[in-house]
């Protein structure tokens, strides 16, 4: 019999929790926000403001005709309207997606007709990308752009006039914690992108970390840098400090150094989650850049989306006084699951430890725990409350995840004699550059778009900076050369269809792509040839690769 | 097609929004999509577009695209 009250079903309602709970608790007048524009404008937005903003966006779903259940996107680059929409989302129990602002038109239209949302929120300057592909996704009625002058041309509507029009009262319905409430969507090596479903229960296990793990408390000033697109971005970008009261904030533009030393020292930043893409950038910076600023107040740094090299931890001591401390997690697992914190010694490499309430291990293939010091597959018992649960239209994949009453993470690694996890790779050929897991099966199919590409094969390799930088091999019809002009059409083709982060930093022509003798591209072939490694086992290669 | 004119085409293709007007003060924070992945495309496209190549030392002063079409301005003379 379920013993919840109103209030109680309520509270477990992530938008409520984020913003009304704190108004009720009489804690409206607290800063919620330092928004810090690109072009450097600032505005601090209280949690009663947030609260009204998002009450607002709720209505406007209602008004819109988008019912509990469906589903929007926000299609967007840092703005304060990605908050609204996400928090007002989720108040009406509509399950919300993100989607970083890179993406191009193949990307978007992969997932977008996957989800079939019913409204995507965006910019005028991105909506065209939408458009292109509009006609492909008849569930998607409405587009509502950021702008001050919307587009009237396609239907658009104006995100500021709808919000306007709207009651700023809204009233939280129970939410049962197993209602769908975030979507992201994340790459494989093979098949389309598959859309991660979370729930409002997830709730509890980001609000544990953020509190235990992040040790955040009300005086902090918490600053993440991750896009919303990331599950980062809204796990510890939105849910999990704002659950908390804690004020964040948030800065519209992207990487510079000077900035971001500029304004951890002068918004006295006390907690820092960033990534290593970003700390190995920041080590390139002449040493006396650091002593320009007073980052005293900073108590600690977290980071995030790739493993964070030994040099790293090592620099953050000797050139900030400061330690790193690595989180592991995935858009599955919705929340920190392994990691390294301020109470405990730092083993530099390492993943960390479990999180309370988390139980890991390595196993081998069918299912026994290995001892201490082998590697195998790196899997989490069910059962934490930020558990995905199903990839969306895509049961089967899910159900493939797990091996009895542990989900199989993807990731090799092994444990030491006192605990600590280290990651070794991944056990398929995602490639994660700069945090961004990009997959090749995304890449070789835009290449194979062109005209003058007959086979590609793509994989990550190490680099300094990305950790991994993304490489294509194509084979080009007839006698065609890989010239400068070539080069450039297949990096933009890439760039624009799929995104970005997604291009190929170098493209190599070769005769033909490795593939074994059921036609599937042997990347640790290409991989290997690339590096100058050993080839391995070539037994299953088709002859004359 | 003055330089001006021929870098808005290689901006517009780069970013593939035949729309996109920039103007010597425009920077990254003004064009959606122009981030450090996408700023390597932008070079390459226009070293090709122009028959020039930068030098590292040059690729450090780009803030805005006023100096990029210095930079060009000055490879096209002393070429």
């Amino acid at each position: 019999m379920d013993m919840a009250t109103t209030s109680e079903k309520r509270a477990q309602n992530i938008g409520y929790a984020c913003t009304g709970a704190h108004v009720d608790a009489g804690l409206g007048n607290r800063v919620a926000m330092r928004w810090i524009s690109a072009e450097l404008a600032s505005n601090e937005l209280s949690f009663s403001e947030l609260d009204r903003r998002s009450n607002q966006f709720a209505n406007v779903l209602g008004a819109l005709g988008i019912r509990p259940g469906e589903c929007i996107f926000t299609f967007l680059p840092r703005t304060p309207e990605q908050f609204y929409a996400f928090l007002g989302a989720l108040k009406a129990r509509v399950v919300v997606g993100t989607l970083f602002s890179n993406f191009g038109e193949d990307a978007l239209l992969d997932r977008l007709g996957d989800a079939r949302p019913r409204a995507v929120i965006t910019k005028r300057s991105l909506a065209r990308r939408i458009d292109r592909v509009r006609s492909q996704l008849p569930s998607l009625t409405h587009v509502i752009l950021i702008d001050d002058d919307p587009l009237e041309e396609f239907g658009h509507l104006s995100f500021w006039s709808l919000l306007r029009a709207a009651s700023d009262r809204f009233e939280t319905p129970d939410t049962d914690p197993e209602t769908r409430s975030v979507l992201h969507y994340t790459s494989g090596s093979i098949g389309k992108p598959k859309g991660v479903v979370h729930v409002h229960a997830s709730l509890q296990h980001q609000r544990q970390t953020t509190a235990n793990i992040l040790g955040l408390n009300s005086d902090d000033v918490f600053w993440c840098t991750a896009d919303q697109g990331w599950v980062t971005g809204t796990s510890y970008g939105i849910i999990g400090p704002w659950s908390l009261g804690i004020t964040q904030l948030h800065y519209g533009g992207g990487y510079d150094a000077e900035l971001w030393l500029r304004l951890l020292e002068e918004q006295r930043v006390t907690v820092w989650y960033t990534a290593p893409t970003a700390l190995r950038m920041l080590m390139r910076e002449p040493p006396e850049l650091f002593r320009q600023f007073n980052l005293s107040h900073l108590r600690s740094v977290f980071s995030v989306g790739e493993p964070l090299n030994p040099e790293v931890i090592a620099w953050a001591q000797r050139v900030l006084d400061k330690d790193i401390h690595d989180t592991w997690f995935q858009t599955e697992t919705g929340a920190i699951m392994i990691s390294n914190r301020p109470n405990l010694k730092i083993r530099p490499g390492s993943m960390g430890v479990p999180v309370p309430g988390v139980e890991a291990a390595i196993l081998s293939d069918d299912g026994l725990t290995l001892p201490p010091g082998q590697p195998g597959d790196l899997c989490l018992r069910v059962g934490w409350s930020s558990m995905f649960r199903t990839y969306l239209n895509n049961e089967s994949v899910y159900r493939s995840r797990f091996r009895g009453d542990w989900y199989v993470t993807g990731d090799k690694a092994y444990c030491d004699p006192e605990g600590h996890f280290w990651f070794i790779g991944r056990t398929d050929d995602v490639i994660n550059t700069g945090g961004h897991l990009v997959s090749p099966f995304e890449v070789e199919s835009a290449l194979l778009e062109l005209p003058e590409v007959a086979e590609s094969g793509v994989v990550g390799v190490p680099d300094d900076i990305l950790f991994e930088k993304v490489i294509a091999f194509v084979a080009l019809r007839g006698n065609r050369t890989l010239t400068p002009a070539l080069d450039l059409k297949m990096r933009l083709h890439v760039s624009n269809r799929v995104s970005s982060v997604a291009t190929p930093q170098q493209i190599v022509a070769v005769p033909s792509v490795p593939k074994n003798k059921s036609g599937k591209i042997m990347r640790r072939i290409l991989r290997a040839r690339y590096l100058g490694q050993p080839e391995g086992d070539t037994s299953t290669l088709e002859e004359n690769a | 097609m003055n330089i001006a004119q021929r870098l808005t085409e290689t901006f517009r293709e780069v970013f593939n929004d035949p729309t996109l007007v920039v103007t010597p003060e425009t920077t990254a924070k003004d064009v959606d999509g122009w981030d450090s992945f996408s700023h390597v495309n932008l070079i390459v496209a226009v070293e090709l577009s122009f028959g020039i190549k930068f030098s590292q030392r040059e690729l450090l002063t780009f803030r805005k695209v006023g100096d990029l079409l210095r930079s060009i301005q000055r490879n096209l003379d002393q070429a």
